[in-house]
């Protein structure tokens, strides 16, 4: 499904992100990326998400290299994930129930199927009377849950979370985790990138350990350590 | 592109004038005022224009007949003198005319001239020619030295001079005015739209992660570049033609019939409306437009 292979990376300033990274991710599975601020997690999720290129290596998403891809193929490859933030990123001019369908829209999906998933969605992850609400109406955890919607209606084979509780407190966090694990359940391959060690522990999944760029681990139903 | 996703577009362009209703009406304004100075000076280049054509239409050439020369011979010239290039008026005046035109001129003393009447009129029949601009009068010259029924031109060669320097610095004048400001009303313009879209380069980044094309993005920000430019060409439009009737009302009053400052006059607003109108347009909306897409691209390289 995901596949890191040799992968380094070097940012412009020098930094060295990954040094020579490899791992799979099965389809379905869900795992967690875990590792101190500047451990190379978020580097790794963008670059899945073709936010950056590696320096070396090769990153290959569904059989497909990734680092292949020509500019206009890269919208169509973003559509192939959800992907959700620690800060939401929603639309702030758009209702959530917009915020969701413009993810449908952009796919350039029928009216009616929009009218018919949407609302769908967004019960599912439990915002179904905040559908006209705008962002900033919202508390974080249901801005997280909007975005998750929008991360998931088009039914990606792939949800990518970085950091999606950062910004949140234990108990909306756990809720957040529900829905994701749900979203899993579905069928959903997930990664998801934190440093939150009460959940990584509470979920019992996979766990690949960052520290300075390099993996120190990589557990079946992991727990979250303290790498120093 | 499907009608179905232009739809979804032109929808998202309006919703996003409406939801950023602060944003655009500041944009709106601030267009606005760049066209409407960019009018006002538009106003006053094409009346500076009308008035060095009004100056230089008031170079006369002055060509007395040979008195050998009668009535129906006379107006033979006169058409022939007409299909002169820069020939816009020819005023024939009989040696009766002249000599009336003298006696007037005497007033009181007018007696004197009581004996030349008749056959014994001394004056030739004149032709006034009245010339279009200053470059045509010594071709014009030529031909009438060249005529053997003319017996003597008469101009001024300083007058003609000076006439066409004052017009060409008038025009000048008004050209560079025109030029900078419609410079200055696409910096203003072009700043003032990307300063909407700078508001928005999140937006623009969040839409590029959840897999939005280029085009899809760009699309509604060109649209509300056009819909600001055109609204504010409309009402930049507005001030600037109910100003110049208001001008014109006034001007109306205050010049009377002086023949003097009818070269003065203000153009009528038919004449200056539709030029103005379209720069309006053009430079409302292709600058909008352009600028748009501009600063949207430099957003879209994530």
């Amino acid at each position: 499904m995901i596949q890191f292979k040799n992968v380094t990376k070097i940012y412009p300033d020098g930094t060295k992100a990954l040094s020579d990274i490899s791992f799979n991710v099965g389809s379905g599975e869900f795992v967690f990326l875990v590792g101190a601020s500047g451990a190379g997690k978020t580097t790794a999720v963008k670059l899945i998400t073709k936010e950056i290129e590696p320096t070396q290596g090769g990153v290959s998403v569904n059989g497909r290299d990734i680092t292949k891809l020509k500019k206009r193929e890269i919208p169509h490859h973003r559509r192939g994930l959800g992907v959700v933030f620690q800060d939401f990123r929603l639309l702030p001019d758009k209702t959530i129930y917009e915020n969701v369908a413009f993810a449908m829209e952009i796919v350039e999906a029928r009216d009616r199927d929009i009218r018919r998933q949407v609302p769908g969605i967004l019960a599912m992850v439990g915002l179904g009377s905040k559908a006209d609400c705008f962002p900033d109406q919202l508390s974080g955890g249901e801005q997280q849950r909007a975005s998750l919607a929008r991360a998931i209606v088009n039914n990606p084979s792939v949800l990518l979370a970085d950091e999606p509780t950062g910004n949140l407190d234990m108990e909306t966090a756990m809720d957040i985790m529900k829905v994701i694990n749900m979203i899993n359940h579905r069928g959903t391959t997930v990664i998801m990138a934190t440093h939150a060690g009460e959940i990584v522990n509470a979920m019992k999944k996979r766990v690949i350990t960052f520290k300075k760029g390099v993996i120190i681990s990589d557990r079946e139903k992991g727990g979250y350590y303290n790498e120093d | 592109m499907r009608i179905r996703t232009f739809r979804k577009l032109c929808r998202d362009a309006i919703q996003n004038i409406s939801r950023n209703r602060v944003m655009s009406l500041a944009s709106i304004i601030a267009v606005m005022s760049a066209l409407f100075i960019l009018g006002a000076i538009l106003v006053l280049a094409f009346n500076l224009n009308h008035i060095a054509g009004g100056i230089e239409s008031k170079i006369e050439i002055t060509a007395f007949l040979d008195p050998s020369v009668d009535n129906p011979k006379a107006e033979a010239i006169v058409e022939e003198l007409k299909r002169l290039d820069g020939v816009y008026e020819i005023e024939y005046i009989s040696k009766e005319e002249g000599l009336a035109e003298w006696k007037r001129d005497l007033g009181d003393k007018g007696d004197l001239l009581d004996g030349y009447m008749g056959q014994a009129n001394p004056l030739p029949d004149k032709l006034i020619l009245n010339i279009e601009n200053p470059e045509y009068v010594e071709d014009i010259i030529m031909k009438l030295d060249a005529m053997p029924r003319v017996d003597k031109v008469n101009y001024s060669k300083e007058v003609v001079d000076t006439i066409g320097r004052v017009a060409n610095i008038i025009r000048t004048a008004g050209l560079i005015m025109v030029i900078l400001l419609v410079i200055l009303a696409m910096i203003i313009i072009n700043n003032t739209i990307r300063m909407t879209v700078y508001s928005r380069r999140r937006e623009i980044n969040i839409m590029k992660y959840i897999g939005a094309t280029d085009s899809y993005i760009r699309w509604p920000f060109i649209l509300e570049g056009l819909i600001l430019g055109l609204v504010a060409a409309l009402f930049a439009g507005g001030l600037v033609f109910g100003g110049y009737i208001l001008l014109l009302n006034k001007s109306g009053t205050m010049f009377g019939g002086s023949s003097l400052l009818n070269l003065f006059r203000l153009l009528p607003v038919e004449a200056v409306m539709y030029d103005i109108g379209l720069v309006f347009l053009l430079v409302g909306t292709g600058v909008g437009v352009i600028a748009s897409a501009l600063s949207v691209r430099k957003h879209l390289r994530v």
